[in-house]
């Protein structure tokens, strides 16, 4: 079986309810900063291990895992004299598939979408077995700074209200792979101290307790340790007859885990570079051989500590050796979403009414079909940016860019995460399809090609609007393209621009003429018009896209 | 073939042992339950497991029959019985002993209908009919809401626990009654191979006490399995299986036979072990006052029908309902009137629960069983040796 669903409620940056769907091979999500892509793997991690950054959650509860808005408005009601229910954090995992025993035991109807079905269901929520002190709180202090955390609970069951529940007997296994790279206090790693024990099988695991208890007892009974500690004795004036010694902590079950230290060559786990860790981890994991029990390999922005090569290498094996695993990457690398495939992308973004995430299959199929076979990192290069603008050619996109960089202090457009995109006009309406879906701001920079009805108002009708879609062009049609429109607002200033082109009086002493070198020698005179220091003036609806640029 | 079966077991047969060995045969792939009425008898399939291996293997399952029923029978569609189930937890069960849910006025006090029995809440007020005010479900409900909640989610229940287990095994059948029956039918139609295990002879609990199938309360669980399964559910019974007594002699098998004659006789096993003699042993019958003498003599266990009966507080005494499945060398009865009549003339009525105790009490004896009964030196009793001190 493998993750179908998850529905995330009031969990971090999720504000009410947030339902998002996998596929059972690899699933890419992409989307800008802060638009929740790591809070996504969180979630499914904690609720089918009740691990949070490498700590068991349960006692670790704290307000700041609550949506803040949620917590907000409970505060805020709770000032104005009302008597708000308290914020509870819900994750819901929906699992699909073949159903064997041990998923089987998982299914049932307590699940928020009331039907049959194999999951998870993990809650923090008010405990009220607390009411009697939470009244007596609100009876004290008619209001409350922060959420009374200290009443809360953990309820973690199966969707057949089973609550004995524990990651052993989930039967997806997951392993989060981040760059935080948690540690325990003594060094070694949480997450592949995970991995390898998930590798082993009981008696394996048994072996290791074993051999790590006799090298400790080892250690004990060495001449050096037990003359040491003789020493402790005789200059430790505690009460006569108690033992004091030195000794190696046996206290706990699974000391090992903790204590062991992976080497690699040699070097500490931890000391390698985190590029290398993550291959590491992640080609572990995908090794995992016990067949019965289904994978989920949660992985955070592979790309962000490695180089190009070693993140081609890493893709590599993450394609090759992904079978029967269900993958889910946070990425918002372009380079690594095409790689793996643009089918399984899951674009997220925010907007205005909350977060919304996308699928790619939602997309008109011709739209579909234009993305997977385009090459290139275009797609995500225009859903990762800010504000897109989509231009026809290259000498159109160095007359935006070099628009934008005048009115703001040479600075390019991209260093403000605004795109400047070159894409063949026919191509536009693609773009637009997402960008309709997913909300994306994106404008388009478009010659009316001396059409202005039939090129501008008719071809663009389907996205009349649409708020996040603007179209920049001009009407006159006389001026059917960019450079007639630039000898006209520069035609109070002709020599300037003749200076800015490199190009004489003499020989071009029309705007006509100007014109016609300008068609003639299109990139060229666009390259001259970026690089030049004289001060061109703009065509209007080029002003107007760089204003737009600066909207919020 | 079918893949059901009931064994009915004689008392002493080791139906236990024979459970706990048939588990731990079965391929570690598959999924095994085992329940039974009773915590202690959960318990004494436990350590006989822990006899035979290190620890309980991990596809064994071994719950009692509440557990059961509330686990994989109530909870998993609670919500889909009624929506109210949906937000509220149903917070475990409380046993009831006697008929559960009657109605009170608003001062605390009981309702009557006009002929003078109590008032009860019916289906209709759902919440009321199943639950205590803090939503516990009543005991003798359970299986009524496992079988509504089943019809309602057109098989849910039984089509998910197919799923999980390949195998169940139900130790003490005769102690489940009215909508239990259906329970084991719904188990029956299922894929899952089934097994009852039990002796009709002695039902002591009764796990409902609702009106669904009162034909077969007391222990009927064979004529059940005869007349209401229908063609196109099989079920195999077993009576031989189990028919050998590793703890009564012949004597005691044949006498306790005599309260079941429709069932098939229990026989002494013949293993060495087991058929140890003594220079007492057999039935007897012993008067009151030689009981003293009796008692210190052989130093029997008394037992007693309820702890009314007087008896010598200086030797081991029990109620009969209390020895299930427990082992006496020998044994005192003291029988009530309706006993007594019966072991003057076997043709005698005696009710389901008194014969059944009766039994109980009957086949605990590893030796001797000796009753308390004042006979007459020419009165012929059947089955039995006149004790005199």
């Amino acid at each position: 079986m493998n993750l179908k669903t998850a529905h995330i409620k009031n969990f971090k940056c999720y504000k009410g309810s947030f339902k998002i769907d996998f596929s059972q091979g690899v699933n890419i999500l992409v989307g800008e900063n802060e638009t929740g892509k790591s809070t996504i793997l969180e979630a499914i991690h904690l609720a089918l291990s009740g691990v949070l950054n490498g700590h068991y959650l349960r006692n670790e509860l704290s307000q700041y895992l609550f949506n803040n808005e949620v917590v907000e408005s409970f505060l805020s009601n709770l000032k104005n004299g009302k008597n708000p229910e308290l914020p509870c954090i819900h994750i819901e995992l929906f699992f699909d598939g073949h159903t064997t025993s041990d998923f089987a035991k998982l299914q049932g109807d307590n699940n928020s979408m009331k039907t049959d079905a194999v999951g998870v269901s993990f809650k923090v929520e008010y405990d009220e077995s607390f009411n009697d002190e939470y009244e007596a709180l609100l009876a004290e202090k008619n209001e409350l700074q922060t959420l009374p955390i200290e009443f809360y609970k953990i309820t973690w069951k199966s969707f057949a209200r089973d609550s004995s529940i524990t990651t052993r007997s989930i039967p997806i296994k997951s392993v989060l792979i981040d760059s935080s790279n948690q540690r325990y206090k003594n060094g070694s790693d949480v997450y592949i101290s995970r991995i390898i024990k998930n590798n082993l099988n009981l008696k394996e695991k048994a072996g290791v307790s074993q051999a790590f208890r006799q090298v400790k007892e080892s250690f004990m009974s060495n001449p050096s340790i037990e003359a040491i500690n003789k020493q402790v004795k005789k200059n430790s004036h505690i009460s006569t007859n108690k033992n004091i010694e030195i000794s190696v902590d046996l206290s706990t079950q699974n000391a090992w885990e903790t204590t062991l230290m992976t080497y690699l060559d040699n070097v500490p786990f931890h000391q390698i570079g985190k590029g290398e860790q993550c291959i590491i981890k992640t080609n572990l994991s995908l090794s995992h051989k016990k067949s019965e029990k289904a994978d989920l390999i949660l992985l955070e922005e592979p790309e962000n500590h490695l180089t190009h090569s070693k993140l081609n290498e890493f893709i590599k094996s993450v394609t090759i050796n992904c079978k029967n695993k269900q993958i889910i990457i946070s990425t918002h690398s372009s380079f690594v979403a095409n790689k793996l495939g643009l089918e399984n992308l899951i674009l997220l973004s925010k907007s205005k009414v909350g977060r919304k995430k996308t699928y790619i299959n939602e997309l008109p199929t011709d739209t579909q079909n234009y993305f997977k076979k385009l090459s290139g990192y275009d797609t995500l290069r225009f859903i990762l940016c800010k504000k897109a603008i989509l231009v026809e050619g290259d000498s159109d996109e160095l007359v935006v860019q070099k628009a934008y960089m005048d009115k703001h202090d040479g600075c390019l457009p991209i260093e403000n995460r605004i795109d400047v995109i070159s894409v063949r006009s026919l191509a536009f309406k693609r773009f637009l399809d997402i960008a309709k879906i997913i909300e994306h701001p994106v404008a388009i920079v478009t010659d009316n090609d001396g059409k202005f009805k039939e090129k501008i108002i008719d071809k663009y009708e389907d996205y009349e609007g649409v708020e996040s879609i603007k179209i920049f062009a001009d009407e006159r049609e006389e001026l059917n393209t960019l450079e007639p429109q630039i000898v006209d607002a520069n035609k109070k200033q002709l020599d300037i621009l003749r200076k800015a082109l490199g190009i004489k009086k003499s020989k071009y002493n029309s705007e006509k003429s100007i014109v016609n070198y300008m068609v003639s020698h299109k990139t060229d005179s666009a390259l001259k018009l970026f690089e030049t220091a004289e001060e061109i003036k703009y065509p209007r609806y080029i002003k107007k896209v760089i204003k737009w640029c600066d909207d919020e | 073939m079918t893949n059901n079966k009931l064994i009915i077991a004689a008392a002493g047969s080791g139906k236990t042992t024979l459970i706990v060995k048939e588990a731990l045969k079965i391929d570690k792939s598959e999924k095994v339950l085992i329940t039974t009425y009773t915590i202690e008898n959960e318990r004494e399939i436990r350590s006989k497991i822990l006899r035979e291996r290190k620890s309980i293997p991990a596809n064994i399952t071994i719950q009692t029959w509440f557990s059961f029923l509330m686990q994989h029978g109530v909870k998993p569609y609670q919500g889909s019985m009624n929506d109210m189930l949906f937000e509220n937890d149903i917070k475990g069960m409380l046993l009831s002993n006697e008929k559960s849910a009657p109605k009170f006025d608003e001062r605390g006090r009981p309702l009557f209908i006009r002929g003078g029995g109590r008032q009860y809440y019916g289906e209709k007020d759902f919440k009321e009919f199943y639950f205590t005010s803090n939503w516990r479900i009543f005991s003798d409900k359970i299986s009524k809401f496992v079988i509504g909640c089943n019809e309602k989610t057109k098989g849910k229940i039984f089509t998910r626990l197919s799923k999980i287990y390949s195998t169940i095994y139900i130790d003490e059948v005769q102690d489940l009654a009215g909508f239990d029956f259906e329970i084991i039918k719904m188990l029956f139609k299922s894929n899952i191979n089934i097994s009852l295990v039990g002796d009709p002879r002695q039902v002591t609990y009764a796990t409902n006490h609702y009106h669904k199938y009162p034909k077969y309360k007391n222990g009927k669980i064979k004529e059940f399995v005869n007349s209401e399964l229908g063609k196109r559910i099989g079920c195999t019974i077993d009576e031989s299986s189990l028919k050998k007594s590793h703890r009564n002699n012949q004597k005691i098998c044949d006498y306790s036979s005599r309260l079941y004659p429709d069932f098939e006789k229990t026989e002494p096993c013949e293993c060495v072990n087991c058929r140890k003699t003594t220079a007492h042993d057999g039935i007897f019958v012993v008067r009151e006052n030689d009981v003293a003498e009796y008692l210190k003599t052989f130093n029997s266990t008394q037992l007693r029908y309820s702890k009314a009966t007087k008896v010598d507080l200086a030797y081991d005494v029990c109620n009969f309902g209390e020895v299930k499945g427990k082992t006496i060398n020998r044994v005192i009865i003291y029988p009530t009137s309706d006993i007594k009549k019966w072991i003057k003339s076997n043709d005698a009525e005696l009710k389901d629960g008194t014969k059944a105790r009766f039994y109980v009490a009957l086949t605990r004896a590893k030796y001797s069983v000796a009753i308390v009964y004042n006979y007459s030196d020419n009165e012929e009793i059947n089955g039995v040796e006149k004790w005199k001190g």
